[in-house]
């Protein structure tokens, strides 16, 4: 009996296979590849200044779409936490005029973001009207609640909370630290918990997984309540950095682009599958994507139409190496 | 090797690649290929050409390339803009790229202004719509040596927001003072005014009212003066404008201060026949329907904001500091005091050009007789 044997090239051929068998493995590549692309096309693309840059482009995005992407996996989708995002630093803000000191301030506009979800979820799973429904709905509604509330008139970050800005935003990094954190939080959540494995089994099928057991309406109005919450958490951020509270910030832009990172990401639409770091690939690849183009001076009506085509070209890849996943070829 | 076209050949050229990259490129393997074939061809659309020879009197310059930032970078009242930034920049042998926002969105136009600090540029022009989101990013562009200028907006009135070298467009509140003082030079004496805005607050739009209101408060006319809220989408503004004519039939004078209002008000006193009242109306910008209005009588004057030289001049004048090494500094310019009555209409409505946005042909835009004046 002899040792199987294992030249050089075999190893190297298994552990191209093992890495292609991670899901988040074929963004990643893409990744690579454009960042490569872009650092070749213009020297000043990993500066720390552009580094930053792109940091801003990618933490909201990916904040977002770690909610996004719970709820997709449980089969359902929010399209207003943009609009709960453009809220969130406006009742900070009102909370703030009316006394409160700026965390009890931050708290209450979480809170209207966490109750918001629960608006969504119980409408959705106690009515049964569908979350692409419930949602547009509250799309409008918040909407209309932060124009009418705002006069549509920006409002300065109140000077009593200058004091939390660097840590909320305002620090050049701090945007970013607080995405990753919340990406590795909430991945854990969705591969090592139970609320993750049973967001799975509720989109993989809702059926199945309420006969097993599963509170499959509590599963999807808390994922709501975690997106709506994490929207809001965004739009705070994005007021502390640019400095200013913007009724038009966030909108249905941000939210097509958390949902565009997530399924760029690997996450099926109808449920059942995806990853959060996944997401924040996807995030990665649209924010390096935006700021590459403006660094190497494409203007903005080309724009749409190469990320439209990069968007195409990266998922069209992605759904071949998954296809080799299944069949084993890979 | 399949055959390549030879104008393709040549966008590759462009990027400079090594050769293996080329061939690889050329015959369409590897992973990015598809995304730099795109970037060369539109590269190779005639962006990147070395300067053979300066601009008129003017020594050889590098490709200086500027970066405007814009709010609503698709809005057909910016295609005129664009187009005097392209024809400027053919001019004096620039580059410029067209980026920020499709919809208002301050956080990204943040974001372009400092990739355009990150990638060098060699001048910025923004549309400053918030009166402190881009203080930072034009501090930065400012501190590494690149010139900035506000165009189209600026800030809040007595707040430009930035520390901008020079803001070029039209001052909001003296055009909204030009609305007012053109409403009692076309005969406006006295009784109910209503002023129509898209968004009541609106740093782009306010500012007019407040000014068209502060104007006639001072003529000693006596009148009141109420502004109504329209909003943004056209059929709504119909809905609204004509609600709120049909329910003050007292009204002697209609003002709009945005392009969408004032297409709306004109559309419909022609629906209502108000100018068998005698009702004066006027408003701002050349949209089709606003120009029609004009022509047929509904709408006694429109302002032109003349949105080519939003484009035009902030090229010329970030040029010349970069030529002048910063002795030639931006001055504040007013593009906006020219109305549009029955009387000139025509040269707008009828000629199409790259000056109005209604075309792309270059072409010498013919016009005879006098020139109005007071």
């Amino acid at each position: 009996m002899t040792a199987p044997t294992t030249t050089p090239r075999r190893l190297v051929r298994r552990g191209v296979d093992e890495f292609l068998r991670f899901r988040e493995a074929s963004i990643l590549l893409v990744t690579i590849a454009l960042v490569v692309y872009f650092q070749t096309a213009t020297p000043v693309f990993l500066t720390e200044g552009n580094l930053v840059t792109i940091s801003h482009y990618v933490a909201p995005v990916a904040i977002i779409a770690a909610g996004q992407v719970l709820l997709l996996v449980s089969g359902e989708i929010d399209l207003s936490v943009g609009h709960m995002y453009a809220l969130a630093p406006f009742l900070m803000l009102y909370g703030m005029n009316s006394g409160l000191p700026v965390l009890p301030a931050i708290a209450l506009a979480l809170a209207a973001g966490a109750a918001v979800g629960l608006v969504n979820g119980l409408v959705t799973v106690v009515l049964g009207v569908p979350s692409f429904v419930t949602t547009l709905g509250m799309l409008f509604l918040l909407s209309g609640i932060t124009l009418v509330t705002s006069n549509a008139y920006p409002a300065p970050i109140p000077d009593g909370a200058r004091g939390v800005s660097g840590w909320l935003g305002g620090g050049p990094w701090a945007e970013i630290i607080w995405a990753i954190a919340i990406v590795v939080v909430f991945q854990i959540v969705l591969s090592r918990t139970r609320w993750g494995l049973h967001t799975v089994a509720v989109g993989g099928n809702a059926h199945g997984a309420s006969e097993a057991g599963v509170r499959v309406r509590n599963i999807k109005i808390g994922n709501f309540m975690i997106t709506s919450l994490l929207g809001a958490f965004t739009g705070i951020l994005e007021a502390f950095r640019i400095t200013s509270i913007e009724p038009l910030a966030g909108g249905s832009g941000i939210m097509f682009a958390a949902v565009a990172a997530a399924v760029i990401g690997g996450t099926a639409l109808a449920g059942g599958s995806g990853t959060i770091v996944g997401a924040f690939l996807g995030a990665v690849v649209l924010g390096v994507l935006r700021d590459g183009f403006n660094l190497i001076g494409i203007s903005a009506n080309r724009f749409d139409l190469i990320l439209g085509a990069a968007i195409l070209i990266a998922m069209v890849l992605n759904v071949y190496l998954a296809r080799l996943r299944t069949r084993g070829a890979v | 090797m399949r055959k390549i076209h030879p104008k393709v050949e040549e966008a590759v050229d462009t990027l400079d690649l090594n050769p293996v990259t080329r061939r690889r490129l050329l015959a369409g393997t590897g992973l990015a290929s598809a995304s730099l074939a795109a970037t060369a061809l539109l590269a190779g659309c005639g962006e990147d050409q070395p300067a053979a020879k300066g601009a008129g009197n003017y020594p050889v310059t590098p490709r200086w390339k500027f970066v405007f930032v814009c709010h609503v970078t698709a809005h057909p009242f910016f295609t005129p803009t664009q187009y005097g930034i392209a024809d400027a920049c053919a001019l004096l042998n620039c580059d410029y790229q067209w980026t920020g926002s499709q919809n208002s969105v301050v956080a990204e136009m943040v974001n372009a202004t400092n990739a355009g600090v990150s990638a060098k540029a060699d001048g910025i022009a923004v549309a400053v719509i918030d009166a402190r989101a881009f203080n930072g990013p034009v501090n930065a562009a400012l501190d590494a040596g690149i010139p900035v200028v506000s165009y189209n907006a600026d800030g809040e009135p007595n707040n430009p927001g930035t520390n901008r070298l020079a803001y070029i467009g039209q001052p909001l509140y003296d055009s909204g003072r030009s609305l007012g003082e053109q409403l009692i030079a076309t005969g406006f004496n006295g009784g109910e005014v209503v002023c129509f805005i898209a968004t009541p607050g609106s740093l782009n739009i306010q500012p007019r009212s407040d000014g068209a209101r502060d104007v006639l408060k001072e003529s000693g006319v006596s009148h009141t003066f109420t502004q109504i809220a329209t909003g943004t989408d056209l059929p709504a503004e119909l809905n609204a404008i004509e609600a709120y004519l049909q329910g003050h039939a007292n009204i002697k004078a209609a003002l709009a201060v945005d392009g969408g209002s004032t297409d709306a008000l004109g559309k419909t006193v022609a629906k209502l026949k108000l100018k068998d009242k005698g009702v004066i109306a006027g408003g701002f910008d050349l949209q089709p329907g606003t120009l029609e209005s004009v022509k047929g009588g509904s709408l006694d004057y429109t302002i032109d904001q003349q949105p080519y030289l939003q484009g035009f001049l902030p090229v010329m004048a970030l040029y010349l500091y970069k030529l002048s090494g910063g002795l030639v500094s931006p001055c504040d310019t007013n593009t906006s005091l020219s109305f549009v009555t029955k009387e000139n209409v025509a040269q707008f409505q009828d000629v199409k050009t790259r000056f109005e946005g209604s075309d792309t042909a270059q072409k010498i835009v013919p016009r005879s007789g006098g020139i109005p004046h007071k």
